[in-house]
């Protein structure tokens, strides 16, 4: 039996880059979660909640690829440590991306915030929200428990979730067509859905991005 | 097309095996690294391929070692002949106590080549060829000795190609030297691949990843795994290579 040296420090930083991944993934799903709140009930508090949250996971992830560099100068790590590093400098720039996208919806808010929402869009983009909001959970989670199976029902997920755009966007064009006062601010609301219909995307970019590190595979 | 190939190769010293059932293929004008432990047996390996052991007592094979074909172990084979096909450098800089000029000379002497311009002209392609020309084209008289440690190592390459060996087998050739002449004989080995077959034993995995096409990784004596490089250092097959390479065991 060979002598096992654990490379102690080399894997504590490893450790610990997990543990801000996971830090910067609580605070992304909190931003976009506070995001499609404020779409439902607006409150402009919570909007300069949700972009200070957008630019504090800015700093975070700067932070973080950082480290990530400095740990491979220093430990020059191979094989699945290596994958493992890279997949946190991606992950986390996705994460990074869906702050924005949080900070956009909560924006885009300002200009629905006074109107009445037709009914079927409103329940479309609620819909949305709860299942994108799922799917970024799932993501993260995936990530952080190197789960494949979780990773893989992303595929899928992304599928339903182009199907509610779809559906959102025929309803807003809809009402559109029937009210033409309303395109106004209801074009924002065509961005909401554009912003969470991304937001799943970068989920599912997350996902892959896990597959590969487990089996350095294409997804 | 192979210019090696290894079958079934045990090797004894007395009592103890050092070689399990080593099977490899080293192709043409490729360099290949061999990594593991301390102890493993890549030494041994390489010192096989030129016969370096054949004196060493308690020396024992079996299996076969092809050189184009050839079995190396062949009684027809002459020994000297096949040093001059596969040339050895190793760890630590060897220079002869002799002139600059003379240490790449020598090999040609030894192989019967005395024509004043032919020896001339060699000495000047191999040192050029082993990037030292420029260093020491005004100083081909000097001592060797008062070559730097990377300078030493890069004269010691140049006698090696001197004779135009086909396989360069290489010990560690950068374990005793500072980065940036570690860096020059990276370089020279990227620009020798082209004509020679190189076989490099080096404890370094991230000199493995730059220099060569494929690695295989040796384990108490035995191959446990060959593949291409940049394959087997980002998604090695098996548990043992992945603990070795990721740092969990040495």
């Amino acid at each position: 039996m060979e002598k096992r040296y654990p490379r102690i420090l080399f894997r504590k930083r490893l450790k610990d880059l997990r543990k801000e991944v996971n830090d910067i993934g609580k605070l992304t799903l909190k931003a976009h979660k506070d995001s499609v709140n404020i779409f439902a009930d607006y409150d402009e508090n919570m909007v300069e909640d949700v972009l200070a949250t957008s630019k504090k996971i800015d700093e975070m992830v700067f932070y973080l690829e950082r480290k990530c560099i400095s740990i491979i100068a220093a430990e020059q790590p191979v094989a699945k440590d290596l994958r493992f590093i890279e997949a946190c400098i991606k992950v986390g720039s996705h994460l990074k991306r869906i702050g924005h996208l949080a900070a956009n919806i909560a924006q885009a808010s300002d200009y629905i915030k006074d109107e009445t929402i037709p009914k079927k869009p409103q329940e479309d983009l609620k819909h949305m929200a709860d299942f994108v909001q799922m799917m970024l959970s799932k993501g993260i989670h995936a990530f952080l428990d190197q789960n494949m199976e979780m990773a893989r029902e992303l595929k899928q997920d992304d599928d339903k979730v182009d199907d509610l755009f779809d559906q959102a966007l025929e309803h807003i064009t809809r009402s559109m067509f029937k009210d033409k006062e309303s395109i106004s601010y209801l074009v924002h609301l065509l961005f909401v859905a554009r912003y969470m219909e991304r937001v799943g995307d970068r989920a599912v970019s997350i996902a892959d991005k896990t597959i590969f590190m487990i089996t350095c595979e294409k997804p | 097309m192979n210019r090696i190939e290894v079958e079934n190769l045990n090797v004894h010293f007395d009592d103890a095996q050092i070689l399990k059932d080593v099977n490899i293929k080293i192709p043409k004008n490729t360099v290949t690294s061999l990594i593991g432990p301390s102890g493993c047996g890549k030494s041994t390996f390489i010192r096989t391929i030129n016969r370096m052991n054949d004196l060493i007592s308690g020396f024992k094979k079996e299996g076969h070692i092809y050189l184009d074909g050839q079995e190396i172990y062949d009684p027809s084979v002459d020994v000297v002949e096949l040093r001059k096909k596969v040339g050895m450098v190793f760890q630590k800089p060897n220079p002869f106590p002799k002139s600059v000029f003379d240490n790449v000379a020598y090999g040609l002497k030894v192989h019967g080549i005395t024509d004043k311009n032919i020896v001339e002209e060699r000495v000047r392609e191999s040192l050029k060829s082993a990037a030292l020309w420029e260093e020491v084209k005004e100083k081909l008289e000097k001592s060797a000795l008062g070559l730097s440690g990377g300078q030493q190592q890069r004269l010691c390459i140049a006698r090696t190609i001197a004779i135009e060996p086909e396989v360069i087998l290489m010990d560690e050739p950068c374990s005793a030297l500072d980065p940036i002449s570690t860096t020059k004989i990276e370089d020279l080995i990227h620009k020798l691949k082209k004509e020679y077959t190189i076989v490099i034993v080096t404890h370094n995995m991230q000199q493995a990843t730059r220099v060569s096409k494929f690695t295989s990784f040796f384990l108490h004596g035995e191959i446990v795994e060959s593949a291409r490089t940049e394959r087997l250092f980002l998604e090695p097959k098996d548990k043992r290579t992945e603990d070795y390479i990721t740092g969990r065991f040495g």
